[in-house]
């Protein structure tokens, strides 16, 4: 709760809340996701406009099994309540898998230790046309320095190959002195060789794409598109009778 | 008469920052606070980092504020070292950067801290 305090002191309009579930464990089971209501009775306003600060709630998946991912098409009830899901893949094939096929809104990239494998250009460039979104974090940075040499290798060859595109940085904080203002972060995605603009989207309108994308997620379920059917023709002239009828009747 | 016009930022950025140390002890004083900041630019950008002309301009003891000036083409070296700064005397701290700017009269006002 602490941290979220400092969140809105130093100027973000909207936080999510994370969780995390490991699979190598046996037998876990998704928890309801905390609601924000119980943490504060009344969100306090953002600066500047008059709108509340947002508080959502977050899922990460670590998988390294494909099996794990059969857990997002079952339908449990309380994957359905968190309003943003993450994946967390640990090998190629999975990345692979998340990218073109899995129901998620962003891919984690792991910025704590050496990749084992190296990013290829069709299933990231399939990522990006679906609406997917890659993440980093920052916060190891601010831990470790063998962390920090990693973070930055790993974010500069997913530069390589996305060119900066649906990029979202983001801390993994577990204390309220490991956050960072949001110009701030923006400035780290210029380290990362984000162009500036970019840099700035990664912390702003990236992610308001990504709650969207989770809130389209939830709610849509199929698609209903209508089609001109070339009936219309014969039904115009059925039309005319029936209203020379009716004025003879009338 | 003649219109001249100037091109180009001015050549220094001035940062407002704050380091914030949950009450544990001793604040730095000026000389440390200097130290602080070169040391933060040497673990993140090494020596030519930590070569990078950096003025401490004010710095209040009460508060732990202070502000920077360094030359435009360093600002963002400068901005992410603070950043990812963690650590001071093995105590866990956090610089926030409250206002940058190229012109040391805009660090005056705060419009975020405005009351109305």
């Amino acid at each position: 709760q602490n941290i979220l305090t400092v969140c809105f002191s130093v100027g973000y309009s909207a936080v999510a809340l994370n969780h995390v579930i490991d699979f190598k464990e046996k037998k876990q089971e998704i928890i309801k996701p905390v609601s924000p209501s119980e943490l504060f009775p009344s969100l306090p306003i953002v600066q500047g406009t008059s709108k509340r600060i947002k508080v959502l709630t977050r899922l990460t998946l670590v998988v390294s099994d494909p099996s794990h991912c059969n857990l997002l098409r079952s339908t449990s009830a309380n994957i359905r309540l968190y309003d943003i899901i993450a994946v967390f893949p640990k090998t190629e094939k999975l990345f692979h898998i998340a990218c073109t096929t899995l129901d998620v809104d962003l891919v984690c990239i792991n910025v704590t230790e050496k990749l084992p494998f190296y990013f290829r250009r069709p299933p990231v460039n399939m990522a990006i046309d679906r609406g997917i979104y890659f993440e980093l974090l920052y916060t190891p940075a601010i831990k470790d320095s063998t962390m920090r040499r990693y973070t930055i290798s790993n974010a500069i060859s997913l530069m390589q190959i996305c060119k900066g595109k649906n990029i979202v940085i983001s801390s993994a904080a577990e204390r309220p002195l490991e956050l960072r203002g949001p110009y701030d972060v923006a400035n780290l995605g210029l380290l990362f060789g984000l162009s500036e603009g970019e840099a700035k989207a990664a912390v702003s309108t990236n992610c308001r794409a990504t709650m969207l994308h989770g809130e389209t997620r939830k709610s849509a379920c199929g698609i209903v598109y209508t089609v001109k059917k070339p009936r219309k023709v014969e039904e115009e002239e059925a039309a005319v009778p029936a209203c020379k009828k009716a004025k003879t009747q009338a | 008469f003649e219109r001249r016009v100037l091109r180009g930022a001015a050549e220094h950025h001035y940062l407002r920052v704050r380091l914030e140390l949950p009450d544990g002890g001793a604040r730095p004083n000026a000389a440390q606070f200097k130290q602080l900041v070169v040391t933060a630019l040497r673990e993140l950008h090494g020596e030519v980092g930590a070569a990078l002309p950096v003025d401490v301009l004010t710095y209040e003891e009460k508060t732990v504020s202070a502000i920077l000036r360094v030359i435009s083409s360093g600002l963002v070296k400068l901005w992410s070292a603070l950043t990812l700064l963690g650590f001071y005397q093995n105590r866990r701290c956090a610089f926030r950067v409250l206002q940058t700017s190229p012109f040391l009269l805009a660090l005056s006002g705060n419009s975020r801290e405005l009351v109305l």
